[in-house]
């Protein structure tokens, strides 16, 4: 390559980049889905905007696979194993099952829509088939969406793991429409290939997880390079497993979520580091697609890709997400909102260049459909997710109110942190919460001056404290040091207007309100046994059971996961809601006044660091 | 269900005087004695068993306490309005000094939640929790619970 065209990629490149980063902050105004934005740039810039011609199937296929990786290890890295455990049964059934449902449903409908043979209405279908982590997680995570623990583990943990399924489908479907009359692959064989697609992921990934712990461990790195060792070896893991004829996807998300659940040295750094590669594994990833796509062969398939795409929003995810979770506990609005958030995203459109360089034929057909049915998905998902989850009266209540913390990583010590809180008004601190015993305060910092814990004398609003914790339990100290969680009158309907103490009695509710609303083999059960028993062994903030006319209600968990406080709703039916949410006088009311309050709290936020 | 059903204007107490919780529930039992000529002790009982199961302050200074008993016939309502604000283990630590009692009959189980939300569902109303506190009167207090409108204080 001659070195002015040298120049000129990187600086078409890095302009693209720029520009990406810089919609973030769009993004971030507007609620607009970013990665929508991230897509929108590369169709802009592409052949059919200001003609960056790029059309290298291979070589997208290529660095998308590596960002897949990159970004399957990061969300299996900052997916906690509670979480995982707690929603990995529905999670792993939607993420087989419902990605096989899903790619049937839709892969038949495609079939009457563009009358393809069988095998290539189920290639469509399996290359949409699976939800996109990067889209869920950004969503749920950045987007501040508190919806109840379980509902969002489970989308979580469901868009990490179907990946790997999709793309096992998609390759073996493209490998039988390619092959010599389209019935070369008997079932059999597809099933071989299966076990030892997910099998290897499996055996490649748990060892490999635990090397990268060991090994990060053992060796005493230089800090700046831990990080890039750790991404390295996770890039080796999924090659390795991928060139043993494994799931390299699989392998790598099994590996993240290993390593992000052991004490591993410099975990603040590591994560930081993939926070930022992922990052820019999504760009680059969006980009890259954006820029192969052909925008004016869209208008020829528009029509029926978006007929196919509202089909599989409105048909074929929620019949999926209905049948794997039956078997599971969740109410049909939980089952309707996890419906709605079965976002399509760069991996669908990843999977749609196999058929083209797979040399299936009418691959453009594929890829451009694909494409359509992702910015669809995007659009209508994207933006709503968050009105749907209020819509569907799911969003739960913070917890506590905003802490001010830094964490200060030691070096050579995986069982000590040091954490600073900023000590803001109103806190239990201040109103006289005693700190315990296993976190030890070291320095005030006050006014500017630093002084010993010992000498400070009370704590007083601003202060910043210094502690040593063992970082077992830092949701404790959040809690004391947090201000106070602003209590909205929807609280009191979510939480029931009573409390109960979850030490009392099936029975002695009974007697309150019943009789007759408690199984009368459980009358001696308390109230939390019984609940942490139909939960599953482990009940969860804002779980909520329907006993008789009532509705019982967690309120508050402690951090061994204990029922400390209960709701009583009398009145389990939410009220009716007036259906179009917007054209009512109130909510519309209420959203300007929290886009008003929103504006003063960054600005005053924005005060607050000009005076630091 | 409108609270007027269930509350009488001889059932409104506008200044009570107690220190403890134990106290407020004594004086309250009195009156809901009066007003449904049953036994105070009994009352007194039910009404505290209602409590071992959890505090029935609601938060913002509001308590309802409520319980069944055999004998009544309709739900009956009693009403307190405190001179000084007491301790009552609510979940915000808030003193109580607006007391709605809600006595029903143990077969009354649907009617019974429902005039509890209701009641509930009033008091969650800035508006009337404020003109409640800055009234003296019996007719006052009564005229607030008994007129204010059934529908949309939700």
């Amino acid at each position: 390559m001659p070195l002015e065209t040298l120049y000129l990629a990187i600086l078409v490149g890095t302009l693209l980049v720029l520009m990406a980063a810089f919609s973030s902050l769009l993004a971030f105004r507007f609620g607009t889905p970013l990665l929508l934005l991230f897509l929108c740039i590369g169709l802009v810039a592409g052949t059919d905007g200001f003609g960056v011609q790029f059309d290298n199937g291979q070589l997208a296929y290529f660095v998308g696979s590596l960002a897949l990786a990159v970004i399957l290890f990061d969300s299996g890295f900052g997916t906690s194993l509670h979480a995982f455990r707690q929603a990995a049964a529905p999670a792993i059934t939607m993420a087989t099952l419902g990605v096989l449902l899903t790619a049937g449903i839709f892969g038949l409908m495609a079939c009457v829509v563009f009358d393809l043979q069988l095998i290539q209405g189920l290639l469509l279908g399996s290359i949409v088939a699976s939800t996109d982590a990067a889209a869920v997680f950004f969503l749920l995570r950045i987007g501040g969406i508190a919806v109840r623990d379980r509902v969002r583990s489970t989308l979580e943990v469901e868009s990490g793991s179907n990946d790997p399924m999709a793309i096992f489908l998609t390759i073996a479907l493209v490998q039988i429409a390619t092959g010599t009359d389209g019935s070369s692959l008997p079932g059999i064989d597809i099933l071989r290939l299966f076990g030892m697609q997910m099998g290897l992921g499996v055996a490649i990934g748990l060892p490999g997880g635990m090397l990268i712990v060991w090994l990060v461990n053992k060796l005493d790195m230089e800090r700046g390079l831990t990080p890039i060792f750790v991404v390295t070896l996770a890039l080796l893991v999924f090659s390795a497993t991928g060139a043993l004829g494994g799931s390299g996807f699989l392998a790598v998300y099994i590996a993240g979520l290993y390593a992000g659940n052991r004490s591993i040295r410099a975990k603040t750094a590591i994560r930081r580091f993939q926070e930022g590669m992922t990052w820019l594994a999504q760009i680059v990833m969006f980009l890259v697609l954006g820029l192969l796509a052909t925008p004016s062969q869209f208008p020829a398939i528009a029509l029926p890709a978006i007929a196919l795409a509202l089909f599989l929003v409105l048909v074929a995810r929620p019949v999926a997400v209905w049948l794997c979770l039956s078997p599971f506990r969740y109410t049909k609005r939980e089952r309707l909102f996890i419906s709605w958030v079965g976002l399509r995203g760069a991996v669908s459109i990843l999977l749609a260049i196999l058929p083209v360089i797979g040399g299936v034929e009418g691959g453009m057909l594929f890829f451009n459909t694909a494409f359509i049915i992702v910015l669809v998905s995007l659009l209508l998902q994207g933006w709503t997710i968050s009105p749907m989850a209020k819509r569907l009266s799911l969003v739960v209540p913070p917890r506590i109110g905003p802490v001010q913390r830094v964490e200060v990583e030691l070096p050579g010590s995986a069982n000590h942190e040091l954490v600073a809180y900023r000590v803001v008004k109103d806190s239990p601190v201040l109103t006289g919460e005693r700190i315990p015993r296993w976190a030890r305060p070291s320095l005030v910092v006050r006014n500017g001056r630093s002084m010993r814990y010992q000498y400070a004398g009370r704590l007083q609003e601003n202060d910043h404290v210094y502690l040593f914790i063992s970082p077992n339990f830092p949701r404790l100290l959040d809690r004391l040091f947090a201000s106070p969680a602003p209590v909205e009158k929807d609280d009191t309907e979510f939480f029931g207007a009573f409390t109960v103490d979850p030490k009392r009695t099936l029975g002695e509710l009974d007697e309150a309100y019943g009789p007759g609303i408690v199984p009368a083999n459980s009358r001696e059960t308390t109230l939390a046994e019984y609940l942490e028993r139909r939960f599953g062994g482990r009940a969860e903030y804002a779980d909520r059971l329907r006993l008789g006319p009532l509705e019982i209600i967690v309120r508050d968990v402690d951090d061994r996961g204990e029922i400390t406080s209960l709701g009583v709703s009398l009145e389990p039916e939410p009220l009716a809601r007036p259906l179009p949410d917007f054209i009512n006088r109130k909510t519309a009311r209420s959203a300007l006044d929290r886009l008003a309050r929103r504006r003063r709290n960054r600005r005053k936020a924005e005060d607050r660091q000009a005076a630091e | 269900m409108a609270l007027a059903d269930l509350l009488a204007q001889d059932a409104v107490m506008p200044a009570l005087k107690a220190n403890s919780k134990k106290q407020l529930l004594q004086e309250i039992a009195e009156r809901a004695a009066k007003v449904t000529e049953l036994p105070e002790r009994e009352i007194f009982d039910v009404i505290l068993q209602r409590e071992r199961l959890g505090s029935t302050g609601v938060g913002n200074g509001i308590a309802i306490p409520h319980g069944k008993l055999s004998s009544l016939d309709t739900i009956v309502g009693v009403f307190a309005r405190l001179e000084n604000p007491v301790d009552f283990e609510s979940l915000d630590d808030m003193p109580v000094d607006l007391v709605f009692l809600l006595l029903a009959p143990e077969g009354a189980g649907a009617d019974h939640l429902k005039a509890l939300s209701r009641i509930a569902r009033v008091l969650r109303d800035a508006d009337v929790v404020e003109k409640l506190r800055a009234s003296t009167s019996a007719s006052a207090i009564y005229t607030i619970l008994a007129g204010s409108p059934s529908s949309n204080a939700a």
